[in-house]
Order: C-alpha cells, then sequence, then structure tokens
C-alpha cells in the first residue's frame, strides 16, 4: 500500500497525466499571448480570452494536488494524506468558473443593452494596412486547434484516473470548437456591419462558462458534503457506486450502506451488521468486472446499538 | 497551383469586404459624395497636417468635406448621434472620451512628456470601415501615426 495518497497502480498514469497537462498549460499560454495581442475593443475576443486564461485554472489544480498526492505523506497532523486535494482543486476551479462566467455574461448582456457598437480598426504589417478583425479571426482558428487534441488525450486518462478535475478539463477543451465558432461568428458579424453580433456571441461564450461552472459546482460540492460517489462527467451517481452498494448489500443482507468520496477514492460503511469474522482487505469488497478496486479504500462495519447494549 | 491562385484571389477579394459600417457611414458618404467635419478647437485650424488629413481623406473617397461650426464635448456628441462625421483636436493620450468615440493615430504630439497632447481625428464609434478609411489616411500622411 502506497504511503502517499495515491494508489500504486496509478502512478505510471499519473505521470502520463502530470505531462499532459504541462503541454496543456503551454499551448493555452500560446492561445492566451496570441488573442492577447489583437484583443481590440471586441467584447466576443475579450470574453474568449478570459475564457482561455480560465481555461489555465483546471491544469494548474491538477498540477498542484497531483504534486501532494504524489509526493506527500501521510503524517500525524494529516493521517488521511491529501486524496481530497483533488476534490478542492475541483471546487476551486468550479468557483472561479461560475463566478467568470456569471460575470462575463452580464457584460454581453449589458453591452447588449446599452447597444455598444465595438470598434474594431486596422493596424499596419509589411507596410500594409490591415483590419484588425482578420488577425481576431485568425486568433480565434488558432485558439481552436490545440485544446481539440489535448481533450481527446485527456479524457482516457480521466477515467483511468477517475479524476472530475481532469475530466472536466478533457470536456471543456473538446466542447472548445463551440466557443470558438461563437467567436469566429461574432468577429465576422462585427465585420459585416452587425454590431449585436459582437455582444451576442460574447453572451453565449459566457453562458457556455457559466453551464461548465455550475456543472462542476454541483459534483464538486457534492463529494465535499459527503454525498454518494458522482459520475465522472454528470452530476448521477457513479456506476462504480451502485456495483459496489450493491455488492455489499448482497453480503449483508438488511445492513443500510453508506458510500462517499474523497478525491478518487471510496470509502463505505455498512450500519447495522457485525464484521465478518475472516480479517478481509477492502478491495475484497469491490464488485467483479474492470479491476479498479484500488477505488475502495475503507470499509467499516458499525454493529447495531441495540444488540451491543442488550436492549 | 490554379487553385491555388484562384484560392489567394477569393481571399484577396474577402479582405475587401469586411469590415462594413453598422450604420453606413461610408456608404451614405459615397453616395452623397460629401463627409461632414468640425474642429475641437479653432486652433487646430493652424495646423497644416489638418488640411492634408482632411485633403487625403477626399481624395481616397472621392466626396467633399463639408465643415461644420462648433467646439468641445458637443462634438463628440454630435459623432456620437452620427450628424457629423469627424472631428478633429488636441487631445490628452488618456482622453476619458477613448471609450465613447474611435480615435485615430496621432499626426503629432505636442504638450509635455507628462501631459502629451495628440493631434488626431475622431469617428463615430463601430463604424469600422469609416475608421479604417481615416486610420490609412492618418497614416499616409504622417510618419508618428505610420509609426504608432
Amino acid at each position: 500500500m502506497s504511503d502517499t495518497s495515491l494508489p500504486d497502480e496509478l502512478r505510471e498514469t499519473m505521470a502520463r497525466a502530470v505531462r499532459l497537462e504541462y503541454w496543456n498549460i503551454f499551448w493555452t499560454l500560446t492561445i492566451i499571448v496570441t488573442m492577447g495581442l489583437v484583443l481590440g475593443q471586441s467584447q466576443t475576443m475579450k470574453t474568449a480570452w478570459i475564457e482561455d486564461t480560465l481555461g489555465l485554472v483546471p491544469p494548474v489544480m491538477f498540477l498542484i494536488a497531483a504534486h501532494m498526492e504524489r509526493r506527500a505523506h501521510r503524517s500525524r497532523r494529516f493521517p488521511f494524506g491529501f486524496e481530497r486535494v483533488n476534490g478542492l482543486g475541483f471546487f476551486v476551479a468550479a468557483v472561479a468558473l461560475t463566478a467568470v462566467g456569471a460575470l462575463l455574461l452580464y457584460n454581453a448582456m449589458m453591452a447588449l443593452g446599452s447597444q455598444e457598437h465595438a470598434t474594431v480598426g486596422s493596424i499596419v504589417i509589411l507596410g500594409h494596412d490591415i483590419w484588425l478583425g482578420w488577425l481576431m479571426i485568425a486568433a480565434q482558428i488558432y485558439s481552436l486547434i490545440p485544446p481539440l487534441f489535448i481533450g481527446r488525450k485527456e479524457l482516457p486518462l480521466a477515467q483511468a484516473l477517475n479524476d472530475k478535475l481532469l475530466h472536466t478539463d478533457a470536456l471543456m477543451n473538446k466542447a472548445n470548437w463551440l466557443t470558438g465558432a461563437a467567436g469566429l461568428a461574432g468577429v465576422i458579424g462585427l465585420g459585416l456591419g452587425w454590431w449585436w453580433a459582437d455582444a451576442l456571441a460574447a453572451a453565449i461564450i459566457s453562458l457556455d462558462v457559466l453551464n461548465d461552472g455550475i456543472k462542476a459546482l454541483r459534483s464538486s460540492t457534492a463529494e465535499l458534503v459527503d454525498g454518494a460517489p458522482r459520475a465522472l462527467s454528470s452530476t448521477d451517481l457513479s456506476d462504480d457506486a451502485q456495483s459496489l452498494c450493491d455488492r455489499l448489500s448482497a453480503e449483508f443482507p438488511g445492513a443500510t450502506i453508506r458510500l462517499r468520496e474523497t478525491g478518487r477514492l471510496i470509502r463505505a460503511e455498512v450500519h447495522d451488521t457485525h464484521p465478518p469474522g475472516e480479517c478481509r482487505h477492502p478491495r475484497h469488497y469491490w464488485p467483479e468486472g474492470e479491476d479498479r478496486s484500488w477505488r475502495l479504500a475503507q470499509v467499516s462495519f458499525i454493529p447495531p446499538v441495540g444488540r451491543e447494549e442488550g436492549n | 497551383m490554379k487553385r491555388a491562385i484562384i484560392l489567394a484571389v477569393s481571399l484577396l477579394a474577402a479582405c475587401d469586404i469586411l469590415p462594413r459600417d453598422p450604420a453606413g457611414t461610408s456608404k451614405r458618404i459615397a453616395e452623397r459624395r460629401s463627409f461632414t467635419v468640425a474642429l475641437a478647437d479653432p486652433t487646430v485650424h493652424e495646423a497644416a497636417q489638418v488640411r492634408t488629413l482632411v485633403h487625403e481623406i477626399e481624395r481616397r473617397t472621392g466626396a467633399k468635406a463639408q465643415w461644420r461650426p462648433g467646439a468641445g464635448e458637443a462634438l463628440f456628441q454630435q459623432l456620437d448621434d452620427g450628424t457629423l462625421d469627424l472631428v478633429i483636436g488636441r487631445f490628452s493620450a488618456e482622453s476619458p472620451w477613448a471609450m465613447d468615440v474611435a480615435f485615430g493615430p496621432p499626426l503629432s504630439t505636442t504638450g509635455t512628456k507628462d501631459a502629451p497632447l495628440q493631434l488626431k481625428a475622431a469617428m463615430r464609434n463601430g463604424e469600422n470601415r469609416w475608421i479604417m478609411t481615416v486610420e490609412r489616411a492618418s497614416r499616409a500622411i504622417s510618419q508618428e501615426a505610420r509609426d504608432k
């Protein structure tokens, strides 16, 4: 058993995920710089740029959590290690996404309401006057490419690690084309003289950010308040947890099964029953099928109070 | 090769399609063959670059400048309303009007180092084709505008 919070089986996969997240940060920074150079007064560009900058939060939080899970040892002050740091990172990322999404939506609605006409002028490149909008379109197209590849690579790693932070980041990256398409439509619409296109595209992008944030917030708070384990991509109960619950119920009929999640691990409490006679490792209780028994970190038995006291 | 040339020509043609003006300033100027211009402060009239800029815009648009009287902030309101196309004056680099109107590149700079005053044109916000026309004209007549 590992002395850190990370199960030994996950070390290699985790190392691959860490390498990928460093690449993710590198490519996101190139996008932030490229977009930042051509922002102008466009609300769409500002919103897309902030969304891209926010894209740094999940990988940075993942790297911090991964570092603590891999390196920090259990101690007297932290006897359970740092397995919940990932959950905390997920919560921080969710709060950031929700707050900024709401703020961006407010700004876009204000711009629409006050009928702001965004000015996008020209710049000189190699002696030629070029409309800045063309550079914005090029930057938007560039911003679509790296997330698409990174998102595809993140998804299987997130599933193997059962990592919600990584999974949310993967989905955000994979769905980035929607934001990119809205951004492109906004700038082209602005160029066509439709002043509202800019603010409308900004509102669509901010709605997408807000939606990601609210979904992540619901799932991350469920973990923090000891809710039953949730699925990676939704707020529904996870299949792993459901199978485990069925497995424990079958072995201990009449017992009340309570499951909670600490980071990627599951802890189970079997109430109103006595523990079995022989000594068993918690992984013994993992249901048949895919070998993800590392997820079950603890099974505790709580005997019925009445019988113990002889009532 | 043939396809590449067609694509390049199409892209160049597309480059000239955008941007357009939401309120149609450039189209109106082309149809009426005139645009309206005012000076933010009368002393600017002595600057040779003002006349040169207006002549350059006239040359590029094929329209005649119609000078309008007025001064100060009221002109910016007329720009915003669309009753005036261009205001030329000396403005602070950190002008509080920067968000309400679109400034062209500075033609020249006077004043002190701490409080520079830039001679430049102001246009109605969002009229991107018209703004680009004035920006091009400013760069054509001023080295400082080209360097900006």
